[in-house]
């Protein structure tokens, strides 16, 4: 089970990035429907196809027993940063509404759960993750939002400009292993 | 959309299809006029069949509608498992659409449809259930095909009829009343025990085949007619328990065994099918049957039946055996919830009152979601890949139900009866259109809360529909699917999920071009039914749909679906930040493009130059989207059926322009290479060159260089050739402005760039290239306005990458005027040339850009805008465009004036080797510099001016003004009248004819401090007869030859140490032994010591070699008198000289320092009393004067180089200026003695002083002369030295003398005595009566020497 950390500037720049994959098990979202899925072979826009509707996915769980741990690279990753991209409309829409930090669970896409936590400065936590784990997403995006407020301190770091901090990225990453 | 409405469940969908030769305007026309009917009204049905098909037929006075809906096409033959499960997916009626004519009788017509309809309907199907061919007259043929009556399954409608309309409506509802009565006998069948057994053998199961209806048929009128039981169900309460009991017995009865016992081996088809059907077997519970009676009661408009058949289907479905069709019974009874609402509100404009807590639909929200949520669930116990893609239809058709249940409410602003309408026949409101056209967000925010549906919650029930399951529908399905997808996220405004599906619909399109060329031939054959999809456009975005068998062939290519895949893809890029068509298509392809270019592109080439001096811009987006999203882009576009190089280059040079910052340098070689391939696929195809320059601004800057400064015009005003040269004033004021801060200068006209007609000039333009790789440009030229300009036009150029790269051109001006360089046009390889403007900034401009980039660094941390309002194109426009206020002057080009030809001279020789003097100090030499004039035009002017490395520093200190009075006279004389170099043009050469050779001598002076100098030769020709129609202009062009001379001066002799003594003190044995041997014989000429002083002065020879000085003497009065004397190397001898003493009158000294120059403003800065000036100017004026009468030369002891010694650096003190000057009065002293014959005699004068003897009675006489113009009174006062030892009678101090007329001459004499030998002095000084008591007008002293033999 994986999930997807994506920092956005307010101009919709990733200033960070982080896929994290958790020991825990996903629960099996079994539906007859993605099974048994046609191959796909004809073009490369089969393929693209394939991935932008989730269905490579679906198949790689297919395929992989539980329990080993779900690659999800190459065009995979693009898809994930077309879902994080186009559920800014939704976390847009509901953050002019409302003034919670964090937005629990405000967009699902394919099998994707999208949760959200933005910032006073208008910067946007997006995590993509597959099951429910409402704390533990809401601990994590208060240490990430520490982390990165401690990163701001720096005279020399713009909000756009990319973080590269190891510091950050270690911790994050202990944070997510500690809540995800 | 129609596929999706909310209602499709209930609309019978009806074929419209063209029928033989008719034109497709004639089609098209008549369709629509068809298409007008989407509701008739069940009163309109005629009904008069009396058997099982009056099952469905409406009760003669129902109130009811039948929807009716026209698709372009009919279900694909995959569906066809589904007739049962949905029969309202299929079309239920075909109208066949035939223009008759003579020539095409209605026989024909009426064969041909029958052959086009058992062309689409598949193979066993039980669908169309009825069919009719409407034959429309044409105009010319009236009455030739009179008998369409006659056939059965036509019917002619002629041109003369006049309400066609309302035939066409009686047709339609006799079309439908065919289509209930078929319903009618299909349930009847199923109705049947061996029709239950069909309906329950499979997940989707099929009807009988065709062949076998007419023989159940027969047994059919055995089974309880349910018609007979409506009007007792209407009159009872629903979900009476009686009734469902009594159906569940009545209508399952197994009637027909017999029958159907014998049919089923033959019919059953497969036989796993039979094996699955038979395992349900007989057992199998009545639920889909009501379901299916549900549903075709739904279909007739008879709501109340159906939901009563519902809810009872619902019962039996409760065990939750069958989840699909329980859905499906779900599905409908929301449905039918729907219409009874829009029934009951027909008419009634105003919403139905939702005061009610929950919201009116909710309910049915609730249907949906559980009807979602079991399709979700439901096992697929088949293999059949079939069933996987059906039940995804299924899923996927209930959730986009369910999103238009509330996309409809949401968009007709709440429950009512618009937003039934709507969903009811979605094609007939366009209100939703005005609605959503406004995408601003507080107006898609304001209908939520209008509606009280908020947009998150469609977009989240529309995103169920997403999911792997795509992959399972056919590509039409998938297609249809993501197409409303997408429309509704963009209504909702959601652009980035918009764009999001729209790369998937894209992707799917693409696919379907690349199966299709792969596949060419196999689908031509089985697929001719979907070739006829063509272009289906849906609300909002035009996807179209390029039929599979027009790709391979290209019969005629169709540029609609490229250019609306193209469209597609700009609109989902623009939503990522990329904007695709950056580049520009050239619009006109003549050869005027670059004209019309250039007026085009005044605005955006300049701010073009703003964009690049605002590198601080923030960029938008997600690079690696983006990157990503430019590959498929540039991948579609290659793919795209009929290719289209244009788009490919556009789209990848776009890529390149917008995004070089952030895309890799792989890519960026990538797209470059793309681009030039799909440019080099235009230009075989021979088409204009279509693209715009892209590379941004590729020029840096256009620099003229600077002609050669022999060329180089100055200009110069008439007026000097008039004046008289007055070099003095500007060699000393040259650098002098007394203002810090000079207002005019600056404000003044800048420097002209002069150029000459007709002489090549250079312009240095620099180019850019901030890509990676070798950026071609296939052609420079220069933008000109003005004087005609030629140039030379640089083609093929590569510039490295991430360089500048400057390149030169050359052109000439052909005539004279004002020529200038608006910028460049830069041509790609195969694009359109672009005019680049190049304004010279002037300083309000800089101060606006300067403050322009500050503000934008001021904002660049800050995010006012966020999300995709921070787009570039969308922020620039905003935020800068307000917070500044424009250019208001139009911009400042690069200016020339072109100025008449000139004439050309060249130094064909000069006397110096490498352009060097060797010069001693004060040594005066000869240049010659022989010119030639080497142009076709004469010279009638020539200049000289010279300027050398003393005269700037002088000129500093000058302007400085912190030099004393004095020191500034200094240095003004030694620039006025000691110049280094001059030309005394004595030929006076003026004019040169071309080709003429002249020879200038120029003289040049050592000077020390002098390092190089420079000869300025300015020439023009002044007088042109050939052009006296010119007005006569205030100025008139020179140019300069300039000759830069090395100097050396070797300081070799210095002059210290001058002194001026009285010759009265001169103690002529000491001078012999010091001065040399010359100044012996000139000592006798002094007669009398008073009368003169000895001028002495040091010279010193620092040089190697011996050199003979001579001072030279020029005095009025006097002999002129010289003194040499040979200084050895090294060493310094003494050179003296009698001086007479002199007296400059009264004025003369009291006159201030002059100035040489005319300077203005000079401050007195001296602090001095009016004593010391008045002490300063006297000794200015002697020195003044003593430098005129005593003038040095050198000249080498070996040689005959010879030059003059500079005395102006000796000061003048006071006690030397007392030595000098005569007194005012002359004052005689003489000691007389009284003879011993009582005479008065002198005393013995020898060597200078008197001789006396002790004790000796002796008269001092004082002889006083006024020799002035003016009376004196005076007294004398006596100085005795030592005075102990002489006795004097009388008063020695303030002897009245008495006044002295001019002229006049008074002795004084004074009896002395000294008492004892030895040496004494005696002095005289004269006093002004009344005046201060140092203010001595004369003196005089004298020397005795006291002896006893004396």
């Amino acid at each position: 089970m994986s999930h997807h950390l994506f920092l956005l500037s307010p101009s919709d720049t990733p200033i960070y990035g982080l896929t994290h994959y958790s020991t825990k098990l996903p629960q099996p979202t079994s539906s007859s429907l993605s099974s048994n899925l046609p191959t796909w072979s004809t073009s490369a826009f089969a393929g693209t196809l394939t991935a932008l509707s989730g269905a490579s996915s679906a198949t790689q769980s297919h395929h992989v027993q539980g329990g080993s741990v779900r690659m999800g690279g190459g065009q995979d990753r693009h898809v994930i940063q077309m879902i994080a991209n186009a559920s800014l409309d939704v976390i847009e829409d509901v953050m002019r509404k409302e003034s919670a930090m964090y937005l629990k669970s405000v967009d699902k896409f394919n099998e994707w759960t999208v949760s959200a936590f933005i910032t006073p400065g208008n910067m946007k936590f997006i995590l993509l993750h597959e099951t429910k784990n409402d704390d533990g997403i809401r601990s994590f995006f208060h240490d990430v939002w520490e982390l990165y407020l401690k990163t701001m301190l720096n005279p020399f770091h713009t909000a756009h400009s990319p973080i590269r901090s190891t510091v950050f990225d270690t911790r994050v990453r202990a944070s997510a292993k500690k809540y995800l | 959309m129609n596929s999706y409405a909310f209602a499709a469940l209930a609309h019978i969908q009806i074929l419209v299809l063209p029928v033989g030769p008719i034109p497709r305007a004639a089609f098209e026309k008549y369709a629509a006029e068809i298409r007008t009917f989407d509701s008739i009204r069940l009163g309109d049905i005629p009904t008069g069949m009396k058997d099982e098909r009056a099952r469905f037929m409406p009760s003669p006075l129902s109130s009811g509608y039948l929807y009716l809906s026209y698709p372009s096409h009919p279900a694909p033959p995959r569906h066809i498992s589904l007739s049962l499960f949905r029969p309202s997916h299929f079309t239920l009626g075909i109208i066949g659409v035939a223009a008759c004519s003579s020539s095409y009788s209605l026989a024909s017509a009426l064969e041909q449809f029958e052959n086009t309809v058992l062309d689409i309907s598949p193979e066993g199907s039980t669908f169309p259930l009825a069919k009719v061919c409407f034959a429309f007259e044409d105009e010319e043929s009236v009455g030739s095909t009179g008998l369409g009556h006659a056939l059965p399954g036509i019917v002619s409608i002629p041109s003369v009829m006049g309400n066609k309309k309302l035939y066409i409506g009686t047709l339609l509802a006799d079309l439908c009343s065919h289509i209930l009565a078929e319903l009618g006998r299909v349930y009847h069948v199923l109705e049947s025990p061996v029709g239950n057994e069909y309906l329950n053998s499979a997940l989707f199961p099929t009807l009988p085949s065709p062949s076998e209806i007419p023989l159940s048929l027969s047994f059919g009128n055995l089974g309880y007619p349910s018609y007979s039981s409506q009007p007792e169900l209407d009159s009872s309460s629903l979900a009476m328990p009686g009734i469902q009991i009594k159906r569940s017995s009545t209508a399952g009865p197994g009637v027909s065994h017999t029958a159907s016992l014998i049919q089923r081996p033959s019919t059953l088809g497969p036989p796993g099918v039979r094996k699955r059907a038979s395992a349900v077997g007989a057992v199998s519970s009545h639920g889909r049957l009501y379901k299916v009676l549900g549903d075709f009661f739904l279909l007739a408009g008879r709501t109340e039946d159906a939901s009563l058949w519902y809810a009872e289907a619902i019962v039996l479905f409760k065990t939750g055996q069958d989840p699909v069709w329980h859905a499906s019974v779900l599905e409908g009874m929301a449905t039918v919830f729907v219409l009874d609402a829009w029934s009951a509100g027909q008419g009634l404009q105003s919403s139905v009152s939702n005061s009610g807590v929950k919201e009116p639909w909710a309910d049915i929200y609730e249907q949906l979601t559980q009807a979602i949520a079991l399709y979700h669930k439901a096992p697929v116990s088949s293999e059949l890949s079939q069933d996987h893609s059906l039940l995804a239809l299924t899923y996927c058709t209930a959730v986009m139900r369910q999103t238009s249940l509330l996309f409809c409410t949401w968009s007709t602003k709440g429950w009512g009866a618009l937003a039934f309408a709507s969903m009811l026949q979605p094609g007939s409101t366009s209100y939703m259109q005005k609605t959503t056209s406004d995408s601003s967000w507080t107006n898609l925010e304001r209908i939520s809360t209008v509606s009280g549906v908020s947009r998150s919650q469609i977009a989240n029930t529309v995103s169920q529909a997403h999911g792997p399951w795509l992959l399972h529908l056919g590509s039409h399905e998938r297609l249809t699917i993501l197409q409303s997808m997408a429309s509704i996220y963009s209504s909702l405004g959601y652009r980035r999920k918009e764009a999001f599906i729209l790369r998937e619909v894209i992707s799917c399109i693409m696919d379907l071009i690349v199966c299709g060329r792969e596949e060419n031939d196999l689908l031509r054959k089985s697929d001719v039914g979907s070739a006829g999809m063509g272009n289906r456009s849906e609300n909002g975005d035009e996807v179209s749909i390029v039929g599979k068998g027009a790709v391979g062939v290209r019969r005629n290519e169709v540029l609609e679906g490229n250019q609306s895949i193209l469209k597609l893809l700009v609109r989902a890029c623009k939503v990522l930040g990329i904007d695709l068509e950056a580049v520009c298509v050239a619009k006109a392809t003549d050869d005027t493009s670059s004209e019309v270019g250039g007026e085009d592109n005044n605005g955006s080439a300049v701010e073009d130059l703003d964009g690049s001096a605002d590198a601080a811009k923030e960029s938008f987006g997600w690079p690696e989207l983006q990157v990503g999203v430019i590959r498929e882009a540039i991948a579609v576009a290659e793919a795209l059926p009929a290719p289209d190089p244009l788009a490919v280059a556009r789209i990848s040079l776009s890529a390149l322009r917008t995004m070089h910052s952030v895309l890799a340098s792989t890519d960026q070689y990538h797209l470059y290479q793309t681009a030039g391939r799909a440019l080099a696929a235009m230009r075989r195809r021979g088409d204009a060159p279509a693209v715009e320059y892209w590379a941004g601004n590729p020029i840096a800057s256009l620099v003229l260089l600077p002609l050669a400064l022999h060329r180089l015009p100055i200009e110069n005003p008439c007026s000097i050739l008039t004046a008289k040269s007055s070099a003095t004033n500007s060699l000393l004021s040259g650098i002098i402005d007394p203002f810090l801060y000079n207002p005019r200068k600056s404000s003044g006209p800048q420097s002209k760039n002069l150029i000459v007609q007709g002489e090549p000039i250079e312009l240095t333009i620099t180019l850019r290239n901030p890509y990676v790789f070798d950026l071609e440009i296939q052609s420079i030229s220069l933008s000109t306005t003005g004087v005609e300009f030629e140039s030379s036009p640089i083609s093929a150029l590569v510039i490295p990458p991430n360089t500048l790269y400057p390149i030169t051109i050359i052109g000439t001006a052909k005539t004279r005027g004002t020529l200038v360089f608006r910028g460049c046009i830069v041509q790609a390889p195969w694009g359109a040339p672009r005019e680049f403007l190049l304004p010279v900034p002037t300083d309000a401009d800089q101060n606006l850009f300067a403050r322009r980039r500050s503000a934008v660094k001021c904002e660049s941390g800050r995010t006012k805008y966020w999300g995709l309002d921070s787009r570039p194109w969308e922020k620039d426009g905003r935020r800068l465009s307000t917070l500044l206020p424009s250019l208001k002057k139009p911009p400042q080009f690069l200016q020339c004036v072109v100025v008449p030809e000139q004439p050309l001279l060249r130094i064909r020789w000069t006397s110096l080797t490498h352009g060097a003097v060797m010069l001693y100090n004060g040594e005066e030499s000869t240049i010659r510099l022989t010119l030639e004039n080497i142009s076709a035009l004469p010279i009638d002017f020539l200049r000289l001016s010279f300027e050398d490395s003393t005269i700037g520093p002088a000129q500093e200190a000058l302007s400085e003004g912190e030099l004393s009075v004095f020191e500034t006279y200094e240095t003004e004389y030694d620039l006025l009248h000691r110049k280094a170099f001059s030309w005394r043009n004595e030929r006076e050469i003026t004019n040169i004819l071309p080709n003429q050779k002249v020879v200038l001598s120029v003289t040049c002076v050592g000077k020390v401090g002098c390092a190089h100098g420079t000869v300025h030769i300015s020439y023009s020709q002044v007088s042109r007869e050939h052009e006296e129609q010119m007005p006569a202009s205030e100025v008139f062009y020179t140019r300069q030859l300039s000759y830069p001379v090395t100097v050396t001066v070797y300081h070799m002799l210095e002059c210290h140490d001058l002194s001026l003594m009285p010759m009265v003190d001169v103690d002529y044995d000491d001078i012999s032994l010091r001065a040399s041997n010359s100044v012996i014989h000139l000592l006798p000429e002094v007669d009398d010591p008073a009368e003169w002083c000895l001028f002495a002065i040091d010279v010193r020879n620092t040089y190697g070699l011996p050199f003979e000085v001579t001072f030279e003497r020029e005095q009025a009065e006097t002999e002129s008198a010289a003194v040499s004397s040979t200084v050895p190397p090294g060493s310094m001898s003494r050179i003296m000289l009698p001086v007479r003493k002199f007296r400059l009158p009264d004025n003369h000294i009291s006159q201030p320092i002059p100035t040489l120059s005319d300077r203005q403003f000079v401050v007195g800065k001296s602090k001095l009393s009016i004593e010391e000036e008045q002490a300063q100017r006297e000794l200015f004026w002697y020195r003044e004067e003593l430098l005129k009468i005593v003038s040095a030369r050198w000249k080498e002891t070996n040689g005959d180089r010879h030059g003059d010694l500079s005395l102006r650096q000796q000061r003048l003190t006071l006690p030397m200026l007392k030595a000098l000057r005569t007194d005012v009065v002359q004052m005689d002293l003489t000691l007389i003695v009284d003879s011993p014959d009582g005479s008065p005699q002198e005393l013995d004068y020898s060597g200078g002083k008197y001789i006396a003897s002790p004790n000796e009675m002796l008269y001092l006489r004082v002889e006083v002369v006024n020799p002035s113009l003016s009376p004196l009174v005076m007294t004398l006062d006596l100085i005795f030295d030592p005075a102990e030892q002489v006795l004097s009678e009388g008063v020695s101090s303030n002897i009245a003398v008495g006044k002295l007329k001019p002229g006049e001459t008074k002795a004084v004499e004074v009896p002395l005595c000294f008492l004892c030998t030895g040496r004494f002095e005696i002095g005289v000084e004269a006093r002004i009566m009344g005046a201060l008591k140092d203010s001595r007008v004369g003196t005089s002293r004298i020397c005795i020497s006291v002896r006893e033999d004396g």
